[in-house]
């Protein structure tokens, strides 16, 4: 339970410290929304890390896929 | 000389449109000179423009309309402006899929769409293209991307709620020109939409941090003080955010459903093959000898006598309510079967109106006309009995969107009007072809007028006064 707690902790501190590290761009003339930008930065990590898989599971089914033919 | 902002051109201090005498340009403000010599210098334009995803513009030397201008542009001409609310699914999802194509492309030429806004496509020769040439801007580096909000409202939320719930709903970005709000969409979509992982992030997730941090009153601070020590959102984080929404939207489909109007032709209900082939003879003559460049036809159903008149004339618009009949005519145009014809969802009984600031930014259907040519087939019955607006009135509505008019008269004892009139009372007592043609007298002079073989329909040629 302390454990869960800490965690919890952990991720709060870490969503507060990126939402600081937000910038709107400078020529932005609509506006992006605080709770856009945050949410961006907080998925952000897992966005690549998807796009990451996603390319190397192509890589791969591309190499079998190629050796096959 | 007449100069005139373009009405729906004054959000962004970066450049606008503007008309002069006949001519549209677009003045490229000094502020924004470095983004615009990069989108001009790194290769992006001849990328986009060669893609057709951007309307292509040339440097013209004219005076500028208003203070210093770093460039002024004469972008192509676009035959007919349409708006996201007249759109089916298929063409905004199109669009939305061309607008994140951009951004992927911008991104490799160190660029960034700055803006995501729906108003920014139009449809070209059966595909989207951005117009707004301004839209793009040197990648703040590290920075999340600042259209992300933009991007969802305005294409994915209606996406989703014409595909989970009803195609009806996108009727709200006639009401939500900034696109449909997520806390709206996330609570009038299905709870099984949370299955998909695509809305689930992007919509409700990213709703729940709108209302999170709607009341963040230093939050515009708090991200400015973080501005001096570097990137932060990476570049794998930025392609990866643009190929979740690829994915996103890809996966809100909508099939055209069986419709009345959608299968009109097919039941053969109102015309027999005579008929039929002789009111296309009918039509492709009177067009054809009239040569116009722009025709609208009004009640298109899947667009048959649109793309008859495609063969003539350069730009079709082709206005239909039922969004079934919109979606198969728009698969026919960006298949490159008909890519003239552009079809459009359109309640004649309640067009577009004008919308937006001083209700000018978007205009009304009869705002963006005349057309040289309107067609009017099989239509007057539905205007006159099924939503009673007196034949003088047509005449009138009719007189302001062309200026010439090619109209079906469909008499009372058609099959079609006893169907409209089954479960009424008749309390159309003017509804006759003398009446028609009283009604038409103030407007226009007949200059054709001929019996449909195999009916007892007539169809006329018409000449505004």
């Amino acid at each position: 339970m302390r454990r869960l707690a800490s965690y919890f902790t952990w991720l709060v501190w870490l969503t507060v410290c990126l939402s600081l590290l937000v910038l709107p761009a400078a020529n932005a003339y609509i506006d992006p929304g605080s709770g856009s930008l945050i949410f961006q930065v907080v998925v952000g990590a897992a966005m690549a890390l998807s796009l990451g898989v996603k390319v190397f599971w192509r890589r791969i089914t591309g190499f079998f896929s190629r050796r096959s033919r | 000389m007449t100069d005139e902002r373009v009405a729906g051109s004054f959000r962004d201090p970066a450049g606008f449109v503007f008309r002069r005498d006949a001519a549209l340009y677009r003045q490229v403000n000094p502020r924004f000179a470095q983004h615009y010599d990069q989108l001009m210098t790194s290769g992006l334009y001849e990328t986009l423009t060669g893609a057709g995803l951007l309307v292509r513009h040339e440097e013209v030397d004219v005076a500028p309309h208003a203070g210093d201008a770093h460039r002024v542009l004469r972008p192509e001409i676009i035959d007919f402006i349409s708006y996201p609310y007249e759109w089916c699914p298929g063409q905004l999802r199109d669009a939305a899929l061309a607008t994140l194509r951009a951004q992927q492309l911008a991104f490799d030429h160190g660029m960034s769409l700055r803006d995501a806004s729906a108003f920014n496509v139009q449809f070209v020769a059966g595909k989207p293209v951005l117009i707004d040439t301004l839209s793009l801007e040197i990648l703040p580096q590290g920075e999340p991307w600042v259209a992300y909000r933009q991007f969802c409202q305005h294409f994915l939320a209606p996406l989703a709620l014409a595909s989970s719930v009803d195609v009806r709903l996108l009727r709200l970005l006639a009401v939500h020109l900034d696109g449909v709000p997520l806390d709206l969409a996330a609570a009038l979509l299905p709870g099984r939409s949370r299955m998909q992982p695509g809305l689930a992030v992007h919509l409700h997730a990213h709703a729940r941090s709108q209302r999170r941090h709607a009341d963040d009153a230093g939050a515009e601070e708090q991200t400015k003080s973080g501005a001096k020590s570097g990137g932060r959102f990476s570049e794998q984080a930025f392609r990866g955010l643009i190929d979740s929404l690829t994915a996103a939207v890809r996966k809100q489909g909508w099939e055209p459903g069986q419709s009345a109007w959608r299968d009109y032709y097919a039941a053969k209900e109102s015309y027999s093959d005579e008929a039929m082939a002789h009111k296309e003879e009918l039509v492709a003559k009177f067009v054809g000898e009239l040569q116009p460049r722009s025709v609208w036809d009004l009640g298109a159903n899947t667009g048959r006598f649109s793309s008859l008149a495609a063969r003539t004339a350069a730009s079709v618009v082709a206005l239909e309510m039922d969004p079934s009949a919109v979606e198969v005519s728009w698969r026919q145009a960006a298949a490159g079967e008909t890519p003239t014809v552009l079809p459009l969802v359109m309640d004649f009984a309640n067009p577009s109106p004008g919308l937006g600031w001083a209700h000018a930014e978007r205009q009304s259907l009869s705002d963006r006309g005349p057309a040289d040519v309107a067609l009017a087939l099989a239509l007057i019955h539905h205007l006159a009995i099924a939503n009673n607006v007196p034949l003088a009135d047509v005449a009138a509505w009719f007189a302001t969107l062309c200026q010439w008019l090619v109209l079906e008269w469909v008499p009372k004892d058609d099959p079609m009007v006893r169907r409209l009139l089954a479960s009424r009372h008749d309390v159309f007592d003017g509804y006759s072809e003398q009446g028609l043609e009283d009604a038409l007298a103030d407007w226009f002079e007949v200059v054709r007028r001929e019996r449909v073989r195999g009916s007892q329909r007539t169809l006329y040629l018409l000449r505004r006064r």
